[in-house]
């Protein structure tokens, strides 16, 4: 980088400058301060029916014998399938050397971030007794009761905590870099003391880059395996279970490709509404559409491919329980989220074929609003149309989620919302180091 | 004994402050006060302070006033633990030495009995410090052999039961027992002048000797005084037998030596003070045909699904009058003189074909019966179809009534309501019943009432009735007083209690001995007075054995072979138009007495598994032509009466008769059953048990009907399974393969094995579990959501064409899986296997994460899913048994193989030194069983009888496809293929 020529190294400012201005200025605080308004009020709802299911227990919601899990853990489900897009963009693409990556690595590790949290809180909000979640840790107690490792629990619980701190680490580990940039521009006292806090001290010395390169390609490299094993690790919650529609093999890529889907589609919306709410169409570009949209349609035609194996599965075992569920997935009382999750996942999909309509920010954001949706049907479907009619006949019984649940619903989009906002509005959404070195590299061909 | 009894009549000269201790002793519910402030901030407290304690009064300048309140209020306030109480003179202290035989810790047993319908249910009682926990039915009693039914394993609960009235009232307002004496004195007196005229006792069916001879001795004193009984679910009693041999009997169905039985409309296994007699009766004749020992099989023609009909190899569905056409055919059939055989339809005729030959198959050996609901000129046809069959004697025999009845012409409830409209009765004495409530229609009991002068109410509630009278006396239950009573086979227990009274009550026999001017004489000496004049000498060694045994041996009557008199043969019944409305008895309400009990409450109905209310049953087939669906809601309308309730589709119910059932729509204030399902007393007119001509309207709303199974139609698996004949195998699965090894079990490893040919679907295993496992009552609206906290239910499922299906139960403890998902599931080790072959839950590990539920084939597995224990009344508190913990919030429960019972054999055999003996283990659904349709035991133990039963070819494992290798395993229902069309047996 040591000849660039003047131009460039205006350019590359001007990149530097785009980024960090917008924590430092940012351009649009009344749009924000609605959206955060809104976060926050989403907050209190969930500190509301966090609190009543806290102080009156489970019995707030829906769930009975035999649907002991409702929304909760669907929403567990949705919420940390969501996080693996952002792992996926961030670390296996960082890993693969692919440099549009780097228009949306940044806020997809943060929505990552946020999804874990949110879909951590979830099992220890529905537990019984949730002051004792830690009790699936092993930790040397006093009890000397260790967790029951051949619980599929015990092991979502790892697989969460992981996931979390991993998370954490590649996306700090990624920001440091940019919070010193912010560091170095910023202004006023107070945000020169946050960001020079934040920067630890980064310098930007050669060592330095050394350093921070081995680190973080060291966590993508330990991020990329987690986003196969912790969903994979989820899905046996259900696949470990002799119930039917739960034990298949085809459950852990299945739930894998299904979270790698829906995570595409809300780094896809939040890429669209980010790109236009900070003017960032100069680095989130149509390309990035584009590829963005390739992705949604390649792992949505794999997960449909695990709807056709499921049913094909049943049809070819015959079981007759097995064939119960699946007839209660297409006709029965939850008939609904089958045929809801079915056409909202592949029915918009298929637009995705057409490039024209990937690098068109609207459409694309309908169509992975679409996916989302879908996939949350899904998840929903997987859960309740298995146990409300499982082995047993007399056992039946339906199951509606109650307001308390929805609210928990609505509170924790507040949970993940507001901190997201709070990152937008204050830290770099956007690596500009990142895509300065592909500039730099970039200009560097051209002048060999 | 150290408990004290807690609350009382507020006497005179109690010192002011107990006010405020009654604000905390003296309520209904719990006391709640949210501050001690609060307790203290009133002037009174302020005013009763200075009164109390000058000293303190003066201090409050010195001290902060506040801080001293708080002090005092707090002091009251845990004195109000113990400081208040009725009998507060009475000195409590710890045991110094402590009582003999008494150990903490261990339970002692007493034999006595609690009455139902009048008739001793005799029961051992378990008592921990003297705290009753738990009824079990007395295995040596001549006629039940420990058998019991609900109503029996659920009395405990209404000893405890906080809504029972509790002291005196005067025109419904707390009162004292001193002013009740006077009132019941002057009364008294006031009678004697004119030598009782005026005066009317009012009571249910009396067995009980002392009572019948306190009621004679009444008699004698006011020769003018009337004695009626009002027993609303009894049928038509003792008329048949005194139309057809000149005399009352009672009837006793040897349901034990009958091979062959005719059910009209009949329901010998169905709820009732017959039930556990005749169930254990049924299921030693069932045993014997297992074992190739003769027949056993049952026909039966209903309108309303009974559990006889469900257990009959052969049930016809029949409209009420067809059920008359039925018996007049049988009886021409068999050559009952003056008997045609009327038109009978197809199906008819071919189920009348196969009773016929049944009985002619089984000469001797068979047995016709007729409800006892229905007309008794018919119930008296039935017992000349006998004659002719040679059943009496054998299959029917006869005793003297064993209930005591009125003198001639003293007559029922309407009868007493007459005369007290008509103004001639001036003091109306009311011993535990309800006629403002269970009085029929049309006769108009609330009205009449309002013209007699003295009103007295005796019973456990404040009820309907208690509201109208003058003067409430509150009951002792059964549980707290002495008292003596018969079984319907005659046999005396004396009813000993097992606790002293809570409350400031008094036993029935205490008010009666009142109302003769005896206001000394405690209820043990007025019972003790009765058998004392009957042994004389003997009397003392003849009453311990009494008391040890739970009943007087030899105390039933002998068996009277009666000449049959008169030959009447009623003419046919005119079909009915129409739409017919049936009344039954409600299974757990019974009429409507229990229901303050929230263990029968919850109970859930044997066929529609509805809980917490009664339904309007009708047919699918009216159903589908009124458009008609569970839980719509209704108006129907009986010769100008209408009620409102909820549709419940029954399946196997006669097309156009509608099924009620009593026991709902109480009234009375405050009452735990007050405001569930309609009131069928307000439609049915005296005497009668079906009526025809109703008329059935949608409103267009929709009303909750709470059941614990939604759906019973079996579509298509085998959970229960079925055999031809009793040899015949059921086709067992290979062993499938497992992902864990096989593992090796070291003796006692227990088991359980349901036989399905022999329960009937009583429930009285799953209110034994209630009583012994401490298992919370929900509610109606949790259980709508499926959250009730049964550890065993009843599944109920039908099979076949919904006008006519087969129908089928079977319990569902936990399987105790040797694979259990649900141990593989759990990520805190909360459930785990013992040594000894069981599945445990480990309350205090469980963190509530459900995957044992979710992961749980057979469902179950109970969610605390709130606090269901820690708001319960002190009372009820008591109830529980002290071997089993109490579940929190957030934490999973279910079956445990009654853990605590299998712990205390063991530690009892190991202190012996020696092996766990088969049988020795007894759980709380084992006992309670009528039928013995389950065993327990060691199942590595070749020799134990549960080993031999799952070695039987009929047995079977639920859901074996499911390779969780339980440990519950069932015993296939013997039933001939084609039986509806009339097989050899079943």
């Amino acid at each position: 980088m040591s000849d660039v020529a003047g131009p460039s190294r205006d350019r590359f400012a001007a990149v530097t400058e785009e980024v960090t201005s917008i924590p430092l200025r940012y351009p649009e605080p009344r749009g924000w301060w609605i959206l955060f308004a809104f976060a926050l009020l989403l907050l209190m709802v969930f500190v509301v029916s966090a609190g009543a299911l806290l102080r009156y227990g489970v019995g707030m919601w829906g769930n009975n014998i035999p649907v002991n899990w409702g929304l909760a853990i669907s929403n567990y489900i949705w919420f940390l399938g969501i996080g693996h897009a952002g792992t996926l963009i961030s670390a296996m693409l960082l890993l693969l050397g692919a440099h549009w990556r780097n228009a949306l690595n940044r806020f997809a590790e943060a929505m990552t971030l946020f999804a874990v949290v949110c879909a951590g809180l979830y099992p220890i909000l529905h537990l019984g007794r949730p002051w004792l979640f830690y009790w699936m840790a092993p930790y040397p107690s006093t009890m000397t009761v260790w967790p029951q490792f051949k619980s599929p629990l015990t092991w979502d619980f790892f697989a969460v905590l992981t996931y979390l701190t991993v998370s954490v680490l590649f996306w700090y580990i990624g920001i440091v870099p940019d919070l010193a940039a912010t560091r170095d521009r910023a202004r006023t006292r107070r945000q020169q003391v946050f960001y020079g806090l934040a920067a630890l001290g980064w310098r930007g010395s050669a060592r330095h880059w050394a350093r921070w390169g081995q680190a973080y390609r060291l966590t993508a490299a330990i991020a990329v395996p987690l986003v196969v094993s912790v969903h994979s690790e989820i899905s046996l919650l259900f696949a470990a279970g002799p119930i039917p529609g739960w034990s298949s093999t085809v459950f852990p890529p299945y739930f894998v490709l299904g979270a790698a889907f829906s995570g595409f589609a809300v780094v896809a919306m939040i890429a669209v509404v980010l790109r236009h709410a900070l003017g960032l169409q100069d680095l989130v570009r149509e390309r990035h559409l584009d590829l963005l949209g390739i992705f949604l349609l390649a792992t949505g035609l794999m997960t449909a491919y695990g709807y056709w194996a499921e049913v094909f599965d049943v049809l070819y075992a015959g079981e007759k329980q097995e064939l119960g569920t699946l007839q209660d997935r297409l006709v029965g009382a939850y008939a609904w989220s089958y045929w809801g999750a079915v056409v909202a996942n592949f029915v918009p999909l298929q637009l995705l074929w057409f490039r024209s309509i990937r690098v068109r920010p609207l459409p694309l954001f309908l169509i992975a609003l679409s996916v989302t949706i879908g996939m949350w049907l899904e998840r929903y479907m997987l859960l309740v149309t298995s146990l409300y009619r499982d082995w047993l006949v007399s056992s039946w019984a339906e199951y509606h989620a109650s307001v308390w649940e929805w609210g928990l619903f609505a509170g924790m989009l507040g949970v993940f919302l507001a901190p997201f906002l709070l990152f937008v509005r204050f830290l770099p959404v956007i690596s500009s180091f990142e895509i300065k070195e592909v500039m730099a590299e970039d200009e560097e061909e051209r002048h060999a | 004994m150290p408990d004290a009894p807690r609350d009382g009549p507020a006497g005179p000269g109690r010192p002011s402050t107990a006010r405020f201790g009654e604000r905390l002793a003296g309520r209904t519910g719990r006391a709640f006060w949210r501050s001690l402030e609060e307790l203290a901030g009133t002037p009174e407290f302020a005013a009763a302070l200075r009164e109390e304690f000058p000293a303190a009064a003066s201090l409050a300048g010195v001290l902060d006033r506040r801080s001293l309140l708080r002090a005092m209020a707090a002091s009251l306030a845990l004195s109000g633990l113990t400081g208040f109480e009725a009998h507060a003179e009475e000195t409590a202290l710890p045991y110094v030495e402590q009582p003999e035989g008494e150990v903490p810790g261990i339970a002692r047993w007493y034999a006595t009995a609690v009455t139902f319908g009048g008739f001793a249910q005799p029961a051992l009682g378990k008592t921990y410090a003297g705290r009753p926990v738990k009824l079990e039915g007395n295995p040596d009693h001549p006629a039940t052999g420990g058998a019991s039914d609900v109503f029996l394993q659920a009395a405990l609960l209404g000893l405890y039961d906080p809504g029972r009235s509790q002291a005196p009232r005067r025109l419904g307002r707390p009162a004292t027992w001193a002013a009740f004496d006077d009132a019941v004195l002057r009364t008294a007196t006031a009678l004697d002048a004119t030598q009782g005229e005026g005066l009317r006792l009012l009571t249910g069916t009396v067995t009980s000797p002392t009572m019948a001879r306190q009621i004679a001795a009444l008699g004698t004193r006011w020769p003018k005084a009337r004695w009626h009984v009002w027993e609303p679910m009894a049928g038509s009693g003792h008329e048949a037998t005194a139309r057809v041999f000149g005399r009352p009997l009672d009837m006793h169905a040897r349901l034990d030596r009958a091979e062959a039985v005719v059910c009209l409309d009949a329901d010998p296994l169905g709820p009732g003070a017959h039930q556990s007699v005749n169930a254990r009766r049924w299921s030693a004749r069932r045993e014997a045909f297992r074992r190739g020992e003769g027949g056993c099989r049952f026909l039966v023609a209903e309108a309303v699904p009974s559990l006889t009909g469900m257990m009959a190899g052969d049930r016809l569905v029949a409209a009420e009058a067809r059920v008359a056409a039925l018996l007049l055919a049988l009886a021409a059939e068999f050559g009952v003189a003056g008997a045609s055989a009327p038109d009978l339809a197809g199906d008819e005729r071919r189920w009348l074909a196969d009773a016929s030959a049944a009985l002619r198959a089984a000469p001797g050996r068979g047995l016709v019966l007729a409800g006892e609901r229905q007309p008794p000129e018919f119930q008296a046809l039935a017992l000349l179809v006998n004659e002719r069959i040679g059943a009496l004697g054998t299959g029917l025999t006869f005793t003297a009534p064993v209930a005591v009845a009125p003198p001639e012409g003293m007559g029922s409830l309407p009868a007493l309501v007459e005369d007290m409209a008509a103004g001639q009765v001036s003091a109306l004495v009311m011993l535990g019943t309800n006629p403002a409530y269970t009085a029929p229609a049309g006769v108009d009991f609330r009205a009449a009432l309002d013209k007699v002068a003295f009103r007295l109410h005796a019973g456990l509630h404040h009820d309907e009735t208690a509201a109208l009278c003058h003067w409430h006396a509150p009951l002792a239950h059964e549980l707290e007083s002495w008292s003596d009573a018969r079984a319907v086979d005659g046999t005396a227990s004396i009813v000993q209690p097992l606790i002293r009274p809570f409350y400031a009550v008094r036993g029935v026999h205490e008010i009666l001995a009142n109302l003769a001017g005896d206001f000394g004489s405690g209820s043990r000496d007025i019972v003790q007075a009765t058998w004392r004049d009957w042994w004389g000498e003997a009397f003392d060694g003849r009453w311990r054995d009494a008391l040890l045994r739970g009943f007087v041996e030899g105390s039933a009557p002998d068996p009277v072979t009666p000449a049959v008199a008169t030959r009447d043969v009623p003419p046919v019944p005119a079909a009915a138009d129409g739409l017919t409305v049936c009344f039954r008895p409600d299974p757990t309400m019974w009429d409507g007495r229990f229901s303050d009990n929230a263990w029968l409450q919850e109970t859930p109905k044997p066929f529609s598994k509805v809980t917490w209310g009664n339904v309007v049953a009708v047919s699918p087939a009216l159903a589908a032509e009124r458009g008609l669906a569970t839980g719509d809601e209704v108006t129907l309308t009986l010769s100008g009466r209408r009620l409102t309730g909820a549709v419940w589709v029954m399946p196997g119910q006669e097309r156009s008769t509608l099924a009620l059932t009593f026991g709902y729509g109480r009234r009375h204030e405050g009452g735990l059953g007050a405001g569930f399902g309609y009131d069928a007393f307000a439609l049915r007119p005296e005497g009668r048990w079906s009526l025809a001509g109703a008329e059935l309207a949608k409103t267009g709303g929709r009303q909750q009907v709470a059941t614990t199974q939604t759906h019973q139609a079996m579509d298509g698996f085998d959970f229960v399974r079925t055999v031809a004949t009793p040899g015949e195998a059921v086709p067992k699965a290979d062993d499938a393969p497992s992902f864990y090894p096989r593992r090796h079990w070291d003796s006692p490893s227990w088991g359980m094995s349901i036989d399905l040919d022999s329960c009937i679907g009583c429930n009285a295993c799953v209110v034994a579990c209630v009583a012994e496992n401490n298992v919370p009552m929900v509610g109606k609206d949790l259980v709508a959501q499926g959250r009730e906290m049964h550890w065993l239910r009843v599944d109920h499922y039908y099979e076949g064409d919904p006008a006519a299906p087969k129908s089928y139960v079977q319990p569902v403890p936990c399987m105790h899986c040797e694979q259990a998902p649900c141990e593989m599931g759990c990520p805190v080790n909360a459930t785990v296997h013992s040594s000894d072959g069981l599945n445990l839950q480990v309350y205090n590990r469980c963190i509530g994460t459900r995957t044992c539920s979710s992961f749980c084939p057979y469902k179950v597995r109970r969610f605390n899913w709130f606090d269901f224990t820690s708001a319960d009344p002190p009372e009820m508190r008591a109830a529980r048994n002290p071997d089993v913990t109490v579940r929190g919030r957030g934490v999973m429960e279910k079956c445990t193989y009654c853990v605590q019972r299998i712990a205390e054999t063991r530690i009892t055999a190991q202190k012996e030194g020696r092996p766990i003996h088969d049988g020795e283990v007894v759980t709380a659904c084992q006992q309670a069983c009528p039928t013995r349709a389950i065993s327990f035991g060691d199942v590595t133990d070749a020799a134990s009888a549960v080993s031999g039963r799952k070695a039987s070819p009929r047995s079977y494992a639920l859901l074996e496809e499911a390779n969780t290798r339980p440990r519950t395993t069932y015993l296939a229902r013997v039933e001939p293929a084609g039986n509806d069309g009339g097989g050899e047996a079943g």
